[in-house]
């Protein structure tokens, strides 16, 4: 048994570090917390060439396809240092799209795609859900038809986020009718600028843009079908594995929980320390206990993604176990807060910069998002435990 | 990064799971119950002639020279497989009397099985050394014990005590004949079926005295916990399993009662928390077996691993419903030691204290 990091890892923990101190300034995750994901602001692509630059953009990807090669693990650390950070993330089109493209794509299409995703030239929507299918995605009702040598997709989907900034969508589109319904999708890159294509804004709790995408005889050529035809369902779900070691990392609940320790370190209530008061020293406790135990969870996983196992069941752990965790911490934020946790999130003298407020806010989604925590418990029983379905 | 044993570790765990799956079974468990010695003298001879108590002492004193990551091994797999409470304690109260003076005479009789340690720790007025009142006295060669120990495991069936007491300004330890004048037990049965008592000690005279720290004591105790850690872990993976078993076999309306969501989720968060639970308890095993100096995340391992124990017995209770009600069950003898472990060895309250002190003071 050994829990700490290799001196290697640990080398590469301070490289990031340093690299998060370099390029890291409050202006940036200033800029961050504004923007949402309303687009990325001057700083934020700064930051993200800094990242290219540094050859760090496919920083799990192996090197043949020009990435630095890393480990789950040092990607695993990566992630919760830069989240830690509060820097902007990299984006899923290189930590979810980019690896399952690898796996999954023929030589032609890892040619053509992974050295533009390398070089930032491409930015994916991720366009699984639909009005009739969201968790429940084999319904997928967007359908594609061989013309000649384009596919022709009509259909929507929903929660497409990202769709008004990015380059193509990552979609999921039925492609063989008579197909079993889960065998009958296939995944197809679809670019943004193409006749047809229509995004429409969709405002969510947190203050976040999300999309409703429309496509209405959309022609995409027929080399965008990624992977084997009727294989997409499958896919969709590798690209969501890939997806769920980010939501599983604890780095924003650890940036998040050491502000508010910030805060109750230096707050006066009533003329009492608020660090004295019994009840909040102890939510502060179970808290950091809770991050200690979804730390664990995280780092597991990557460690078995690197011993050349698919760790489903552990990955919906990390994800089911921190994304509960991030609404006991944002709950506890706004409770300690007092008066101040019930203002609006962009209230200026809201205390933590609104903070508090605003997780609690996007806490549900990360339990609904990515996969609901109900289809993760599903997973952990089925394939954890062997757990019958019939 | 490895988080999962070594080899030789595995193998160690699967020679124990053998042994215990034939030695160990409900209705032993329960006759155990009600005898004094609380396990059986056949197995506790099997169990120190395979060299499990002795594991991790010096091999000078007839031990295997393990370190505490070994035991820790050992022990999970002891209490997996529901190695009586006595036998356990043998394994731990070693490691006190090692940690304490690696070379003290008594630990070939312990690592043989001929000899029978208990630690008298607690006293009756609390658990926090600077209270304790117990104490040396008297002149070299004729030292004496005065006080009260209480919640002594294995009180009345062993035969020297490790008793904590203070020598004018500073902690010490004195190994005490339990049979010598001025030593009296008052026996209790703990909830968990095992063994304990309420001990004086009137001039109890000392058969040996160790000097020792306060850092030596807190040592003792950290390491008393980390064994702990290490049967919750063991308890709580022999609780999951008995439970995916249950729900994969027991039928209502028609079908397996994993198949309806409501069970299944129930499952998941079992693994879940026991997934947790493990890495956390291991992280502060292995850190301790390294000298590491006691950090919050030993705090949170402290307090999290008894209370996901507790939970996850809670609930395969429910989930197996009457049947693992009955006394036979096995799942209630780990339901038990779930709750005495935690008290005994991690409360959450004073672990929080500590971490909320570390965050915010």
């Amino acid at each position: 048994m050994d829990y700490e990091l290799s001196p290697a890892e640990a080398a590469w923990r301070d490289e990031v570090r340093g690299f998060i101190r370099r390029n890291v300034d409050p202006g940036l995750a200033s800029e961050t917390r504004l923007k949402g994901n309303e687009g990325r602001g001057p700083l934020a692509l700064r930051f993200h060439r800094a990242l290219r630059d540094a050859g760090w953009w496919g920083i799990a990807w192996p090197k043949e396809y020009g990435g630095l090669g890393k480990s789950a693990v040092e990607q695993w650390i990566f992630i919760d240092e830069i989240e830690s950070a509060g820097a902007p993330m990299l984006p899923l089109t290189v930590t979810s799209v980019a690896p399952t493209i690898m796996r999954v794509g023929d030589e032609q299409q890892k040619r053509e795609w992974l050295p533009r995703i390398n070089e930032g030239g491409i930015d994916f929507a991720l366009g699984y859900s639909e009005p009739e299918a969201g968790t429940d995605m084999a319904s997928i009702r967007t359908h594609a038809v061989l013309d000649g040598d384009e596919w022709v997709v009509n259909g929507q989907k929903m929660w497409n986020t990202m769709a008004h900034s990015a380059t193509h969508n990552w979609l999921a589109v039925r492609t063989e009718p008579d197909a079993p319904r889960h065998k009958g999708l296939s995944m197809m890159i679809v670019p943004m600028d193409a006749p047809g294509v229509t995004v429409q804004p969709i405002w969510v709790w947190p203050g976040l843009r999300t999309n409703a995408l429309f496509l209405d005889n959309v022609r995409v050529p027929r080399s965008n079908l990624i992977g084997d035809r009727g294989a997409g369902f499958y896919y969709a779900a590798m690209a969501l594995n890939f997806e769920r070691l980010a939501i599983g990392s604890v780095g924003m609940g650890r940036r998040m929980f050491r502000n508010l320790v910030r805060l109750v370190r230096e707050r006066v209530v009533d003329g009492r320390p608020l660090k004295d008061e019994p009840w909040v020293r102890e939510r502060i406790a179970r808290l950091a206990a809770d991050l200690e135990a979804g730390r664990m969870l995280g780092l597991e996983t990557a460690w078995a993604i690197d011993q050349g196992r698919m760790p489903a069941a552990e990955s919906s752990m990390a994800k089911v176990f921190v994304s509960e965790l991030v609404q006991r911490i944002a709950d506890a934020g706004c409770e300690i807060l007092g008066l101040d946790g019930q203002l609006h999130p962009e209230e200026p003298t809201a205390l933590v910069e609104g903070r508090m407020q605003w997780l609690y806010r996007l806490a549900p989604m990360l339990a609904f998002g990515g996969g609901t925590n109900e289809v993760q418990r599903d997973i952990i029983g089925f394939l954890g435990y062997g757990l019958p379905r019939k | 990064m490895r988080p999962e044993p070594t080899g030789e570790q595995r193998e160690l765990q699967e020679a124990v799971r053998g042994l215990l799956s034939r030695e160990v079974d409900p209705d032993r468990l329960l006759r155990w119950e009600n005898e004094p010695a609380a396990c059986d003298p056949v197995l506790a001879r099997t169990v120190a002639e395979l060299g499990w108590i002795g594991l991790g002492l010096p091999t000078a004193s007839g031990g295997g020279g393990a370190d505490l990551s070994d035991v820790a091994c050992l022990v999970e797999e002891c209490a997996r497989g529901l190695l009586p409470r006595p036998l356990l304690g043998a394994i731990r109260s070693a490691d006190a009397l090692a940690t304490l003076d690696p070379a003290d005479p008594l630990l070939p009789d312990l690592a043989s099985g001929r000899g029978r340690l208990a630690l008298a720790l607690d006293e009756p007025g609390g658990r926090d050394p600077r209270g304790w009142k117990t104490a040396l006295s008297g002149p070299r060669g004729a030292r004496v014990v005065d006080g009260e120990k209480a919640y002594v495991p294995d009180a009345e069936g062993s035969d020297v005590h490790l008793v904590a007491a203070r020598d004018g300004g500073s902690t010490a330890f004195a190994l005490v004949d339990r049979r010598t004048p001025g030593v009296s037990v008052q026996a209790l049965r703990g909830f968990g079926g095992d063994r304990q008592g309420h001990v004086g000690y009137r001039a109890a005279a000392v058969l040996r005295e160790i000097a020792a720290t306060d850092e030596a004591l807190a040592r003792v105790q950290r390491r008393q916990a980390a064994l702990a850690l290490a049967e919750m872990t063991g308890g709580m993976a022999a609780v999951l399993e008995m439970t995916v078993e249950y729900v994969k076999m027991r039928e209502q309306f028609g079908q397996k009662i994993a198949v309806f969501q409501a069970v299944r989720h129930q499952v998941a968060d079992m693994g879940t928390t026991f997934t947790a639970a493990r890495h956390l308890a291991w992280q502060t095993i292995t850190r301790i077996a390294a000298g590491a100096p006691r950090d919050v995340e030993e705090a949170s391992a402290i307090a999290w691993v008894g209370q996901a124990f507790k939970r996850v017995c809670w609930t395969a209770h429910h989930l197996h419903g009457g049947a693992g009600f009955v006394v036979e069950h096995r799942l209630r003898f780990h339901g038990e030691r779930a709750q005495s472990l935690c008290i005994r060895w991690a409360p959450e309250a004073p672990a929080l204290r500590e971490i909320a002190a570390a965050l915010l003071d």
